[in-house]
């Protein structure tokens, strides 16, 4: 075998260009996890949402809590089922809830895009994970109060702690900021559900319902139940469904994120195969003579191939250094996006989760195998004796 | 001029090296086009609809707030107005699954007075008018969904507890930049379903698109009809179709920022690929330079062989991922990743520019290579053995 220091030294002695390959890959690489942690985190704010035994209740048709309806007599009916989790005080885990929107401008622009305001009922928290305020109080009952999220606080213009916004022409005041997090909770802006009802001028209807089932079992069957009975005629899913189906809706951004990550490696790959035809070129004599001491062709493959997977390598963990860079330096990249499905404002962060950084590095390692296969094999075929003529 | 072929020779004198380099600009080129073509394309769509003089006149809380149909002929009695349409977002779901098309109920009658830019035959339009559950269909759209004239389209209730049955009854055309991925049909239609349904919301025009007379009664008209609806209980918000368009774009946030931020990714990243090409072919010619500069070669002359040089290669990449991917994407159809990509193409000045980038980026990874031969020492050049 090579000694691996031989090739470490090679790629040392070649500073400039090993460096700017190094480099270049580093580019791409950090890009490719942009990319890559854009579509993720999306998803995963998405993902977060869902409880597992969660059941989400729409109008039969509907395919957003936005635009769905649940009259009152069905909700009463459905509480009624047996199934149903109960907390300790014996009330079933079951809220009807109530999404309108509030068209609000973000910071620092001009136009205003839709933020899902939730009327929430006394169940409502127990279904959600955790939320804690983590500055100022609760909203009060029967008043315009809200809160927001740390997120959309930070996001929106008028979102800010202490702050008015309106909802229908009636304003309401920020009183509270919650984390949750992460998750599509921290989308959006709660308060409570007669209040919003009245000025909504939603009576007898909330959008959607959401229950927890006491087991898998009782989950399929509640479903089946609720979309079968005539008297109840709704739509019922797991919470798991819908949020997939939300993240299913941004697929245009993930297919532009992954044409990016796949095209770049294969120009990628064409900049290593260059670094290392270079590097072969200019010590063919090297070559022969390591072939003259009695390296075999397959610990030369092997070494080369060793090298280009070196060169990728230490590019792919400086890329990841740099996005990881970014992301500290920044305290987590937040942003935000329409989501297509229900034209509201989804916050969320980037990804950068070991998962997301592997494939970064993976990356880097098939463009250093293809990238260095070619090369590596030439240097493999050259003969000894044309080798150590060479100038 | 009389290096020229000099410069030629050395262009393609270590061809896998100018190919692998080429290559790989015109690869990275790639993503680069296409993010580009689709930030361009938006803006272009966003230009192009400016000669229409329309205004989209919105609930003042937004799109989802409801402006009564009967606003539509109030505002279309608005001095300076040619016509008004009601435009009500259906939003229905294809065959069960969520639709990516959008599907609006309008007025057919003065539909195309509102849209001069669209075109149908007329014996379409006819019967199209004609019939109460017919429907127009964009070529983009009916290309995609293999749809032709007398095709039936279910469509279920989303927003609104009804489904429709529409038949296709004509199929319009129009400009490139224009979007031709929608479909629309009887407002009439739509609104007696919701009545039969007992729909709360039947009666809902959606939005108002109108067209003025002329670009300089657009401003005058915005202002009359905010004024004249401020105390109505549904105010009304007016804007020009473009800031309608912006709009949009600014509900995707910051991915236009981030497309940017990848692209600039993208440049660095291939000039460093550039750079590191053109180094290599300086390494390799010290020897040969140190001869030129002996036999009377100035200083400038050899700057200029080297940059043109990597200028060559950079415009080879920038000719094959420019323009290259301008003719790829009339046989790729994009509309099977995101119907609302149907109309996705690379404009000419997009790929141009593409071909000036992959040239500068030759210029400028050429400096530092091009500089360091130009000042070979001729004694240390000659003696230096690569």
């Amino acid at each position: 075998m090579v000694p691996l220091k031989y090739n470490v030294r090679s790629l040392r002695a070649r500073k400039v260009g090993s460096l700017m390959t190094i480099f270049g890959i580093a580019m791409v690489v950090w890009a490719s996890i942009f990319a890559f942690g854009l579509s993720s985190g999306l998803d995963k704010t998405l993902e977060i949402a869902a409880e597992p035994l969660d059941v989400i209740v729409l109008r039969k048709g509907s395919t957003s809590e936005a635009v769905s309806a649940v009259t009152e007599s069905a909700a009463r009916e459905i509480k009624a089922l047996k199934g149903i989790a109960t907390n300790a005080a014996g009330t079933p885990l079951a809220a009807s809830e109530l999404v309108v929107f509030a068209y609000l401008p973000r910071r620092g622009a001009e136009i205003k895009v839709n933020v899902s305001v939730r009327g929430v009922d006394s169940v409502s928290r127990a279904l959600r994970k955790e939320m804690t305020i983590v500055e100022g109080r609760e909203f009060k009952e029967g008043v315009r109060e809200a809160i927001v999220s740390r997120a959309m606080a930070n996001r929106f213009q008028d979102l800010g702690l202490g702050d008015k916004f309106k909802v229908d022409g009636a304003e309401f005041e920020v009183v509270g900021i919650f984390e949750a997090g992460g998750g599509a909770v921290e989308s959006e802006i709660w308060t409570d559900q007669a209040v919003l009802a009245q000025i909504a001028k939603r009576t007898g209807a909330m959008s959607s319902m959401q229950f927890r089932a006491a087991s898998a079992a009782d989950q399929e069957r509640l479903i089946n139940h609720i979309k079968n009975d005539e008297q109840i005629d709704l739509g019922a899913l797991t919470e798991k469904q819908y949020y997939a189906e939300q993240a299913a809706q941004s697929s245009l951004i993930k297919f532009v994120g992954y044409i990016i990550a796949f095209v770049l490696t294969v120009g990628a790959m064409f900049a290593v195969a260059n670094t290392m035809y270079g590097a072969i070129a200019s010590r063919a004599r090297e070559i022969g003579t390591l072939r003259a001491l009695g390296f075999g062709r397959f610990s030369i493959l092997f070494a080369f191939m060793l090298e280009s997977l070196l060169l990728c390598v230490t590019g792919a963990a400086l890329g990841c250094l740099a996005a990881l860079g970014v992301n500290f330096l920044l305290g987590g990249i937040q942003t935000g996006t329409m989501n297509p499905g229900t034209f509201t404002e989804v916050a969320f962060s980037f990804d950068f989760g070991p998962m997301i950084l592997l494939q970064g590095i993976l990356l880097a390692v098939v463009m250093g195998l293809i990238g260095g296969f070619l090369p590596a094999f030439r240097a493999v075929r050259m003969k000894v004796v044309d080798a150590l003529r060479e100038v | 001029m009389k290096y020229f072929p000099l410069i030629l020779r050395n262009v393609f004198r270590n061809k896998v090296r100018s190919t692998l380099t080429a290559i790989s600009i015109a690869i990275s080129l790639f993503p680069l086009m296409l993010l580009y073509a689709f930030l361009d394309l938006q803006d272009d769509m966003a230009n192009s609809t400016a000669q229409y003089n329309r205004v989209a006149v919105l609930h003042e809380g937004g799109l989802a707030g409801q402006l009564p149909i009967a606003y539509v002929d109030r505002v279309r009695r608005q001095s300076g107005v040619k016509n008004a349409i009601p435009m009500s977002w259906f939003g229905g779901n294809y065959r069960e699954e969520r639709t990516q098309f959008a599907q609006f109920a309008t007025d057919p009658k003065v539909f195309f007075e509102v849209y001069p830019e669209f075109t149908c035959p007329p014996d379409q339009i006819a019967a199209w008018q004609a019939d109460k559950t017919g429907c127009l269909v964009g070529t983009l759209l009916a290309a995609s969904k293999g749809w032709k004239v007398g095709d039936k389209i279910p469509l279920q209730g989303n927003i609104y507890p009804v489904d429709l049955e529409l038949t296709v009854r004509g199929i319009f055309d129009g400009p490139e930049t224009s979007d031709r991925s929608w479909l629309v049909f009887h407002f009439d239609y739509f609104d007696e379903s919701l009545k039969e349904a007992r729909a709360p919301n039947a009666g809902n025009a959606g939005i108002i698109m109108l067209r003025t007379d002329s670009a300089s009664k657009m401003s005058p008209v915005m202002q009359s009809i905010e004024s004249s609806f401020a105390s109505s209980d549904a105010p009304v918000k007016p804007m020009t179709e473009k800031e309608f368009g912006a709009s949009f774009l600014e509900m995707m946030g910051n991915v236009r920022g981030f497309i940017r931020m990848t692209a600039t990714a993208i440049v660095i990243a291939l000039v460093c690929v550039a750079a590191n090409t053109m180094a290599m072919a300086v390494r390799e010619r010290t020897r040969e330079i140190a001869m030129f500069k002996a036999i009377g070669f100035n200083q400038n002359t050899i700057l200029g062989m080297f940059l043109a040089e990597s200028v060559a290669i950079g415009l080879l990449g920038g000719l094959i991922g420019g323009v290259g991917t301008k003719f790829l994407f009339w046989y790729i159809d994009m509309s099977a990743v995101d119907p609302g990509l149907a109309m996705f193409y690379v404009p000419w000045r997009t790929a141009l520019w593409g071909v000036a980038l992959a040239a500068a980026i030759g210029l400028f990874s050429g400096l530092i290579p091009a500089w360091r031969a130009a000042h070979v020492s001729v004694i240390e050049g000659l003696r230096k053995v690569v």
